[in-house]
Protein backbone atom coordinates (compact mmCIF):
# COMPACT_ATOMS: atom_id res chain seq x y z
CA UNK A 1 0.00 0.00 0.00
CA UNK A 2 1.47 3.56 -0.74
CA UNK A 3 2.24 5.28 2.13
CA UNK A 4 0.37 8.02 1.90
CA UNK A 5 -2.86 5.58 1.90
CA UNK A 6 -1.59 3.74 4.66
CA UNK A 7 -0.78 6.53 6.92
CA UNK A 8 -4.14 8.19 6.11
CA UNK A 9 -6.14 4.45 7.49
CA UNK A 10 -4.02 5.60 10.97
CA UNK A 11 -7.14 7.22 13.10
CA UNK A 12 -5.53 10.32 14.05
CA UNK A 13 -3.61 11.43 10.49
CA UNK A 14 -5.08 14.47 9.82
CA UNK A 15 -3.13 14.47 6.53
CA UNK A 16 -0.78 13.42 4.62
CA UNK A 17 1.52 13.98 1.71
CA UNK A 18 4.69 13.80 -0.25
CA UNK A 19 6.43 16.98 -2.17
CA UNK A 20 9.02 16.89 -5.01
CA UNK A 21 11.99 18.57 -3.62
CA UNK A 22 12.55 20.59 -6.28
CA UNK A 23 9.20 22.57 -4.74
CA UNK A 24 7.14 22.16 -7.66
CA UNK A 25 4.93 19.14 -7.00
CA UNK A 26 3.06 17.98 -4.82
CA UNK A 27 0.31 15.46 -4.13
CA UNK A 28 -1.83 14.75 -0.82
CA UNK A 29 -4.57 13.23 1.20
CA UNK A 30 -6.59 14.57 4.30
CA UNK A 31 -7.98 17.53 5.79
CA UNK A 32 -5.97 20.15 3.73
CA UNK A 33 -6.89 22.30 0.67
CA UNK A 34 -4.68 22.42 -2.41
CA UNK A 35 -2.94 25.70 -1.26
CA UNK A 36 -2.61 24.74 2.40
CA UNK A 37 -0.98 21.48 1.11
CA UNK A 38 1.29 23.88 -1.02
CA UNK A 39 2.29 25.50 1.43
CA UNK A 40 3.24 23.00 3.32
CA UNK A 41 5.33 20.92 0.84
CA UNK A 42 6.94 24.46 0.80
CA UNK A 43 7.41 24.45 4.13
CA UNK A 44 8.79 20.64 4.79
CA UNK A 45 11.24 21.26 1.69
CA UNK A 46 12.82 24.45 3.31
CA UNK A 47 12.98 22.95 6.78
CA UNK A 48 14.63 19.39 5.31
CA UNK A 49 16.87 21.76 3.43
CA UNK A 50 18.30 23.99 6.75
CA UNK A 51 18.45 20.65 9.07
CA UNK A 52 20.37 19.12 6.47
CA UNK A 53 22.86 22.25 6.29
CA UNK A 54 23.29 21.95 9.96
CA UNK A 55 24.21 18.21 9.74
CA UNK A 56 27.12 18.60 6.96
CA UNK A 57 28.24 21.41 9.67
CA UNK A 58 28.16 18.69 12.24
CA UNK A 59 29.85 16.17 10.08
CA UNK A 60 32.55 18.79 9.56
CA UNK A 61 33.60 18.68 13.18
CA UNK A 62 32.85 15.28 14.09
CA UNK A 63 32.83 13.20 11.45
CA UNK A 64 30.32 10.05 11.22
CA UNK A 65 28.72 11.54 14.48
CA UNK A 66 25.68 9.70 13.49
CA UNK A 67 23.79 12.62 12.39
CA UNK A 68 23.89 12.66 8.54
CA UNK A 69 22.31 11.87 6.31
CA UNK A 70 19.27 13.39 8.26
CA UNK A 71 16.31 11.28 8.13
CA UNK A 72 13.73 14.31 8.68
CA UNK A 73 12.66 15.83 11.50
CA UNK A 74 9.07 16.80 14.02
CA UNK A 75 7.48 19.76 14.84
CA UNK A 76 5.40 19.38 17.99
CA UNK A 77 2.47 21.93 18.36
CA UNK A 78 -0.04 21.48 21.24
CA UNK A 79 -2.40 19.46 19.33
CA UNK A 80 -0.81 18.83 16.15
CA UNK A 81 2.21 17.47 15.25
CA UNK A 82 4.28 17.23 11.95
CA UNK A 83 6.48 14.80 10.99
CA UNK A 84 8.39 15.21 7.94
CA UNK A 85 10.97 11.75 7.09
CA UNK A 86 12.59 12.15 3.35
CA UNK A 87 10.35 14.01 0.81
CA UNK A 88 6.41 12.67 3.18
CA UNK A 89 5.03 14.65 5.46
CA UNK A 90 2.11 13.95 7.84
CA UNK A 91 -0.16 16.45 9.90
CA UNK A 92 -1.19 14.34 13.10
CA UNK A 93 -2.83 14.88 16.32
CA UNK A 94 -1.34 14.32 19.70
CA UNK A 95 -2.74 11.28 20.52
CA UNK A 96 -0.97 8.74 22.98
CA UNK A 97 1.23 6.49 20.95
CA UNK A 98 0.18 8.54 17.51
CA UNK A 99 3.66 9.92 17.19
CA UNK A 100 5.72 6.56 17.65
CA UNK A 101 3.96 4.75 15.32
CA UNK A 102 3.80 6.97 12.31
CA UNK A 103 7.69 7.52 12.77
CA UNK A 104 7.68 3.86 12.91
CA UNK A 105 5.83 3.74 9.86
CA UNK A 106 7.42 6.49 8.13
CA UNK A 107 10.73 5.20 8.80
CA UNK A 108 9.89 1.61 7.42
CA UNK A 109 8.47 2.74 4.10
CA UNK A 110 10.40 5.66 3.11
CA UNK A 111 13.38 3.84 4.27
CA UNK A 112 16.85 5.31 4.79
CA UNK A 113 17.64 8.64 3.41
CA UNK A 114 20.78 8.58 1.54
CA UNK A 115 23.62 10.99 0.82
CA UNK A 116 22.48 12.22 -2.16
CA UNK A 117 19.23 14.28 -0.85
CA UNK A 118 20.76 17.81 -0.82
CA UNK A 119 23.00 17.21 -4.48
CA UNK A 120 19.06 16.41 -5.32
CA UNK A 121 17.30 19.54 -3.86
CA UNK A 122 20.17 21.57 -5.59
CA UNK A 123 20.92 20.48 -8.78
CA UNK A 124 17.38 21.10 -9.37
CA UNK A 125 18.13 24.82 -9.09
CA UNK A 126 20.65 24.84 -12.16
CA UNK A 127 24.05 25.58 -12.54
CA UNK A 128 27.08 22.77 -11.41
CA UNK A 129 26.05 23.14 -7.21
CA UNK A 130 27.61 19.35 -7.48
CA UNK A 131 30.67 20.84 -7.42
CA UNK A 132 30.19 23.68 -5.04
CA UNK A 133 28.94 21.31 -2.19
CA UNK A 134 31.59 18.78 -2.14
CA UNK B 1 16.38 20.26 35.01
CA UNK B 2 17.07 16.48 36.27
CA UNK B 3 19.42 15.52 33.63
CA UNK B 4 19.85 12.20 35.10
CA UNK B 5 16.13 12.35 34.83
CA UNK B 6 16.17 12.42 30.92
CA UNK B 7 19.08 10.01 30.18
CA UNK B 8 16.36 7.11 31.90
CA UNK B 9 14.51 8.10 28.82
CA UNK B 10 15.06 5.01 26.42
CA UNK B 11 17.49 5.24 24.12
CA UNK B 12 19.40 8.38 25.77
CA UNK B 13 22.31 9.09 24.88
CA UNK B 14 22.95 12.50 26.14
CA UNK B 15 20.98 15.58 27.92
CA UNK B 16 22.14 18.88 27.80
CA UNK B 17 20.16 22.19 28.91
CA UNK B 18 21.78 25.34 27.29
CA UNK B 19 21.13 29.53 26.89
CA UNK B 20 18.27 31.09 25.23
CA UNK B 21 21.44 32.07 22.79
CA UNK B 22 22.29 28.52 22.62
CA UNK B 23 24.91 28.48 24.93
CA UNK B 24 26.02 24.67 25.63
CA UNK B 25 25.73 25.11 29.84
CA UNK B 26 24.86 21.62 31.39
CA UNK B 27 25.56 18.28 29.86
CA UNK B 28 25.26 14.22 30.61
CA UNK B 29 26.95 12.08 28.25
CA UNK B 30 26.00 8.39 28.06
CA UNK B 31 29.67 6.84 28.44
CA UNK B 32 31.01 5.17 24.95
CA UNK B 33 28.90 7.20 22.79
CA UNK B 34 30.84 9.10 19.77
CA UNK B 35 29.12 12.43 20.62
CA UNK B 36 31.24 14.94 22.28
CA UNK B 37 30.90 18.27 24.18
CA UNK B 38 31.88 20.46 21.15
CA UNK B 39 29.20 18.20 18.77
CA UNK B 40 26.69 18.75 21.76
CA UNK B 41 27.69 22.80 21.85
CA UNK B 42 26.77 22.62 18.15
CA UNK B 43 23.81 21.08 18.21
CA UNK B 44 22.12 23.27 21.09
CA UNK B 45 22.72 26.53 18.70
CA UNK B 46 21.00 24.41 16.24
CA UNK B 47 18.53 23.60 18.24
CA UNK B 48 18.05 27.29 19.61
CA UNK B 49 17.63 28.06 15.44
CA UNK B 50 15.25 25.36 14.62
CA UNK B 51 12.90 26.00 17.82
CA UNK B 52 12.65 29.76 16.47
CA UNK B 53 12.45 29.18 13.02
CA UNK B 54 9.23 26.73 14.01
CA UNK B 55 7.80 28.98 16.37
CA UNK B 56 7.83 31.30 13.33
CA UNK B 57 5.92 29.19 11.22
CA UNK B 58 3.33 28.10 14.02
CA UNK B 59 2.57 31.64 14.21
CA UNK B 60 2.10 32.06 10.59
CA UNK B 61 0.58 28.79 9.75
CA UNK B 62 -2.30 29.39 12.07
CA UNK B 63 -2.52 32.51 11.25
CA UNK B 64 -2.88 32.00 7.23
CA UNK B 65 -4.81 28.73 7.82
CA UNK B 66 -6.46 29.93 10.66
CA UNK B 67 -5.86 25.88 11.89
CA UNK B 68 -5.32 25.56 15.22
CA UNK B 69 -3.47 23.64 17.58
CA UNK B 70 0.48 24.67 16.81
CA UNK B 71 0.77 27.11 19.28
CA UNK B 72 2.05 27.20 21.98
CA UNK B 73 5.12 24.76 20.48
CA UNK B 74 5.70 21.91 22.39
CA UNK B 75 9.04 21.00 20.60
CA UNK B 76 11.18 19.98 17.81
CA UNK B 77 13.35 16.96 16.81
CA UNK B 78 15.93 16.11 13.76
CA UNK B 79 16.02 12.89 13.05
CA UNK B 80 19.51 11.83 12.07
CA UNK B 81 20.72 8.62 10.36
CA UNK B 82 21.49 6.90 13.98
CA UNK B 83 20.17 9.18 16.36
CA UNK B 84 17.44 12.13 17.23
CA UNK B 85 17.77 14.98 19.26
CA UNK B 86 14.72 16.32 20.63
CA UNK B 87 14.32 19.64 22.02
CA UNK B 88 12.26 22.01 23.84
CA UNK B 89 12.70 25.50 25.88
CA UNK B 90 16.27 25.11 27.19
CA UNK B 91 16.47 21.08 27.58
CA UNK B 92 17.13 18.51 25.18
CA UNK B 93 17.92 14.83 24.49
CA UNK B 94 20.02 12.95 21.90
CA UNK B 95 18.46 9.57 21.67
CA UNK B 96 18.99 6.54 19.69
CA UNK B 97 16.42 5.80 16.41
CA UNK B 98 16.23 2.81 17.36
CA UNK B 99 15.45 2.66 20.65
CA UNK B 100 13.61 6.12 20.35
CA UNK B 101 10.30 6.75 22.31
CA UNK B 102 9.62 10.35 20.63
CA UNK B 103 6.60 10.78 22.14
CA UNK B 104 8.03 9.88 25.92
CA UNK B 105 10.93 12.34 25.25
CA UNK B 106 8.59 15.38 24.29
CA UNK B 107 6.16 14.53 27.63
CA UNK B 108 9.34 14.59 29.63
CA UNK B 109 11.03 17.78 28.16
CA UNK B 110 7.32 19.40 28.22
CA UNK B 111 7.11 18.50 32.12
CA UNK B 112 10.64 19.69 32.58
Amino acid sequence: MHIVKQLMAIPGVIAAGEYAYRGDRFSFEGALTDEFARMASILCRANTLSVNMQSEIFDSFAENCGCRPVQGWIVRGRDITVCAIGNYFSFIENREDLLNDVMTIMRAKVGDIEDDLLVNLYARLGGDTKEALY
Amino acid sequence: MDLEKMMALPGAMAAFTFSDKGDLQNHVLREGTELTPQVLDLLTRSCVANLAIAGMEARGWEAVTGQAGFQPLQGFSVVGLEWSVVVNGNCGVVVKNRDADYEATFNALQTA
